[in-house]
């Protein structure tokens, strides 16, 4: 998978998907195969230093509950060791930029949140220290459409402010085709197809992987607007 | 967690030096006592006798819960020495049966303990704590009780109250009825420990199950009918002191060995009173019994 | 009360090593169950038996244990700590184990996910979620001790239980009613600091 890029992982639960996600900061080892990060072996890594510079959000979002917002955010640093100063002027930022006012939201628990807000924060979490790799298993899984696409927005907007490289794992196909620069159709635990969106709509080459994104129709829509996504 | 392992190694170092501030040797004594009101009292005798030739008596064992925790204290030698009964020697210590000759019994107890545990049994006191039957003056004077032989006749006209495990263990009334033969009382009341006495005092009763040194008997005129064939095992009261400790201090067996000859029943009933009818303290209870026999 | 106030020193001296020993007694405990509950809470394997031993320990009765530990300790201090260390590990251990089973499992995954270490993970993220149960097990352990500590008498080592017992033994009410009163005193007081503790420890969850 090139740096840079926004790959979507998508196909049923249980296909495996999240499975594969988490081999990449060694959650879960491979039987078989290699996972390489930048052409190292992850598995030569130390786990903890290799999950600290890989950003993780997840559908339940797993905020610590005992936590302040910003203590949420600051973390990973925390474990890296920055600065207090470093720390405290990076989870502002980090706050604005997943549009959170820093001083209406610092000092609140995760109780006090709403859903699209906790994963806003997660999101926050996760790319504190700058990760190169973000890897993001349904993270808008748990939220109602409107926010989910505003959060996809958002996220799509982060993501290329960065340059981080995104592994994204979801079940929703329209999720998958609207974040998407690299799609990975999966099935049973192997990857039946890849490439982007555009291309994947265009040419299926698979009959499951044609009936995943539906009928004739359906499909034919979703190509069209695949297509006017384009950067022009 | 709010507790830093610091104050936790603190607290562990605070536990492990506490134990050794109360060990003593040189001049003082360890005396221990089990917790109820006699060996308090006769234990404080001890502790004062002691003192008042010199010796220095470490006093804070005198609660012990019960003669297997005192008998294992001075085993190890967490004290020195403490007051106990011949007769539970021989019943709880040694596991032997029962004998009816008292000094049979101290001589047992006295040289077993010698033997298994190298611990000296000191001059017993007169003073027997056994298990009795009480009766009041006026009733002893009607019907002419004085021996429980003679009781074991009477029976049938008299009223017993006793507490619950009398009636049915092997040295309670069963053991009555087959030792003196008789013993058919007309009726028989159970009641609680505290109460048996008061159902004596307000006519509910006549006859009572009791021990020979109660309080209550110097309290309200009741006498003790005498088991003149000697159902009930001795009960004398006696220092028993560690073997190494009478080696390096001698002069303990002289200075008890005069004091306990003067534990009477009447004494111990005495001083039982004082402690637990007039609230007073035992080491006072004490003391004015050494003063009254000039010790 | 009588007996209380012109007693004071004795008093508030008895009252004082009943206090201590449940304090060394507590520590201690946690010291041990601490571990013991996060490798009960990691396998149910080790659970099942563990709690089943500390369980029938609990039952135990304490003046049995007292002499059977008279024997191999002596009397004093350190007998009566090993019996309150011992009747403490059972709900220590139980609330322990619970506390760290309750942490929300995507809380545990996003902390391994992060980065944290399985050490860090336990101090950072699920010993204090996991601190209210802890809390409300030392809570139960502490007043537990401080009852059962009053045999602490029994075997030399003070305590109010002194007194309970002299005023059994010499039917002094007065002296039982003392011992008693201050045990049950500070039994409330180290209740209400516990509960409060718990209540601080769980602000996060009511925040407003």
């Amino acid at each position: 998978m090139p740096a840079g890029s926004f790959a979507v992982l998508v196909g049923p639960s249980g296909c495996g998907k999240s499975t594969l996600l988490r081999t990449a900061n060694r959650l879960v080892v491979p039987t078989t195969g290699r996972v390489t990060l930048d052409s190292v072996d992850v598995a030569s890594l130390e786990p903890t230093q290799l999950r600290r510079s890989i950003g993780y959000a997840i559908q339940a979002v797993g905020l610590f509950p005992h936590m302040t917002v910003s203590r949420n955010v600051a973390v990973v640093p925390e474990l890296l060791g920055w600065t207090r100063d470093e720390i405290a002027v990076r989870v502002d930022e980090l706050l604005a930029l997943v549009d959170l006012d820093p001083t209406r939201y610092r000092d609140r628990y995760p109780r006090e949140l709403s859903g699209g807000e906790a994963q806003r924060v997660g999101v926050a979490r996760a790319i504190a220290a700058r990760p190169r790799l973000l890897l993001m298993d349904e993270p808008f899984g748990a939220v109602d459409a409107i926010v989910r696409t505003s959060l996809q927005d958002e996220l799509l907007r982060i993501a290329r402010s960065l340059a981080t490289t995104v592994l994204f794992v979801t079940h929703d196909v329209d999720e998958a085709l609207r974040l998407a620069d690299r799609l990975v159709v999966m099935r049973e635990g192997r990857i039946v197809r890849e490439g982007t969106p555009v291309a994947v709509l265009e040419d299926p080459q698979d009959g499951y992987v044609r009936d995943l994104f539906g009928d004739d129709e359906t499909r034919a829509f979703r190509l069209q607007r695949a297509r006017r996504a384009l950067p022009a | 967690m709010t507790l830093t392992r610091a104050h936790a190694l603190g607290l562990i170092g605070a536990a492990a030096l506490l134990p050794s501030c109360s060990g003593g040797n040189g001049n003082t004594i360890r005396i221990g006592s089990k917790n109820f009101t006699e060996e308090y009292a006769i234990a404080e005798i001890y502790a004062q006798a002691l003192e008042a030739k010199g010796f220095k008596v470490d006093r804070s064992k005198f609660d012990l819960g019960s003669t297997q925790i005192a008998m294992a204290a001075l085993q190890r030698g967490d004290i020195d020495l403490y007051p106990e009964y011949t007769g539970t020697g021989l019943l709880d210590v040694l596991h032997l049966p029962a004998m009816r000759d008292a000094n049979a019994i101290y001589t047992t107890v006295r040289d077993a303990f010698q033997k298994q545990y190298h611990l000296t049994w000191l001059t017993p006191s007169p003073m027997n704590d056994s298990q009795a039957l009480a009766t009041t003056k006026a009733i002893a004077a009607k019907y002419g009780i004085a021996t429980l032989s003679e009781l074991s006749t009477l029976a049938p006209q008299l009223r017993l109250a006793t507490i619950p495990e009398f009636t049915s263990r092997a040295d309670g009334l069963p053991g009555l009825q087959n030792f003196y033969g008789g013993f058919k009382f007309k009726s028989v009341k159970v009641y609680d420990i505290g109460l048996k006495y008061d159902a004596l005092l307000q006519g509910s009763a006549d006859i009572a199950t009791a021990f020979t040194t109660d309080g209550a008997i110097v309290a309200d005129d009741l006498v003790i009918v005498t088991d003149d064939r000697h159902l009930w095992p001795a009960y004398n009261v006696a220092p028993v002191v560690r073997d190494d400790v009478l080696a390096e201090h001698p002069q303990i067996a002289t200075i008890l060995n005069a004091v306990s000859p003067l534990i009477t029943d009447v004494a111990a009933r005495q001083m039982n009173f004082a402690i637990e009818h007039d609230k007073a303290d035992p080491a006072d209870v004490a003391a004015k019994f050494l003063k009254a026999h000039a010790l | 009360m009588n007996y209380l106030f012109s007693h004071l020193d004795r008093v508030a001296q008895l009252g004082g090593a009943h206090l201590l020993l449940v304090a060394v007694a507590l520590v201690l405990a946690t010291a041990i169950a601490l571990p013991l509950g996060v490798v009960a809470a990691r396998s149910n394997r080790i659970q099942t038996p563990l709690l089943g031993v500390l369980g029938a320990i609990y039952t135990i009765p304490s003046l049995a244990l007292l002499a059977v530990l008279v024997t191999w300790i002596g009397l004093g201090f350190a007998t009566v700590l090993i019996a309150l260390v011992a009747y403490g590990q059972f709900v220590l251990v139980r609330n322990i184990a619970a506390g760290i089973r309750a942490v929300p499992p995507a809380a545990v995954d996003a902390a391994r996910g992060l980065g944290f270490s399985s050490q860090q993970r336990l101090r950072q993220i699920e010993l204090p979620l996991a601190l209210p149960a802890i809390l409300g097990g030392l809570r139960i352990a502490a007043v537990s001790m401080i009852a059962i500590a009053t045999l602490a008498a029994y075997v030399g080592a003070g305590g109010l239980g002194t007194l309970i017992f002299e005023g059994l033994a010499f039917h002094q009410p007065q002296r039982i009613l003392a011992g008693s009163v201050c045990a049950m005193l500070l039994a409330v007081v180290i209740d209400a600091l516990f509960r409060l503790a718990e209540k601080r420890a769980t602000r996060y969850r009511v925040a407003a």
